[in-house]
């Protein structure tokens, strides 16, 4: 029974909930805009990395390289897609 | 084919890491799906008219239990693959199976949550904010909804033909797709619900 659960899947849990925890500081301590955004990107990242990392075994076999190389690239998209359209539409910068 | 049996069962052949590598192409692409949903939802967030504002809808606890029962549940399909990789099947497909009611459960919440917006007359139709909101979640929501039906039929694979390099495989893949959508609600979770609430 106790091979069922390795240890390294129960402390990601407890890292995945604890990263959650964390994040609703944002919403019963009052903080300013800026220090709640800070934690939200820290804890969502962190948690996006830690899925990705003891979860999905993304490092586990040789073509582990294209695989956070590819998974990086379109982070990378994703974020110049999202801050480029806010830096034109709500920023007007 | 060609059999590597110091592998896992589910990379054991090339076409099977040739399936595994496919899938996470795939999922870079989805990752750029919910950017895009992302990007109008941040601009048209505060696009509100004379419909309600997401401080006015958004309740804590739905989404609380929504997170934990979808953490959860990600948890629990790894410590599926984990038996998987044991060889144990039994023990498979009760993870499998305890992951989908997670899931079930999780669409359960949400479809109640869509049912209070619009009695609090936040419609798809409503304004920006709201057809965006809606937009954004129902994407997620329909994906999960695909992943039951798919969990099932992996479910009955299993239990038909047992553990073989083929269905781990699949099951492998299932696997990748659930965490998957698990790391998109942490977004949702952070950037538009409790960003919304803050």
């Amino acid at each position: 029974m106790k091979e069922l659960f390795p240890a390294k899947q129960i402390t990601g849990f407890v890292a995945s909930i604890l990263l959650t925890v964390v994040a609703l500081a944002v919403y019963f301590l009052n903080l300013s805009f800026a220090a709640g955004m800070t934690i939200l990107l820290i804890t969502a990242f962190a948690q996006a990395l830690l899925q990705l990392v003891v979860f999905m075994h993304a490092g586990e076999t040789e073509d582990k390289g294209y695989i956070y190389g590819k998974v990086a690239f379109m982070m990378f998209a994703a974020i110049v897609t999202i801050l480029g359209t806010l830096f034109l539409f709500i920023w007007d910068m | 084919m060609k059999m590597d049996h110091s592998l896992p069962l589910e990379y054991s052949s090339k076409q099977n890491d040739l399936n595994i590598f496919g899938f996470w192409v795939f999922l870079a692409a989805e990752i750029m799906l919910f950017a895009t949903l992302f990007t109008s939802y941040f601009t048209l967030e505060h696009r509100t008219g004379t419909g309600p504002s997401g401080l006015e809808i958004f309740e804590i606890t739905p989404v609380l239990v929504e997170t934990f029962v979808l953490l959860t549940s990600s948890f629990v399909i790894g410590l599926g693959i984990h038996a998987m990789r044991l060889g144990n099947k039994k023990a498979t497909l009760i993870f499998f199976g305890i992951t989908l009611a997670l899931g079930a459960v999780f669409l359960g919440f949400e479809i109640e949550e869509f049912i209070t917006y619009v009695h609090e007359g936040a419609t798809l139709q409503t304004s920006a904010f709201t057809a965006m909101l809606m937009t954004t979640l129902g994407t997620h929501g329909a994906h999960v909804t695909f992943g039951l039906f798919w969990g099932i039929s992996i479910m009955i694979q299993v239990k038909k033909n047992g553990l073989t390099p083929k269905t781990a495989n699949k099951s492998f893949i299932f696997s990748l797709y659930w965490h998957f959508l698990d790391v998109v609600w942490i977004f949702i979770f952070s950037f538009i619900y409790l960003k919304g609430m803050m």
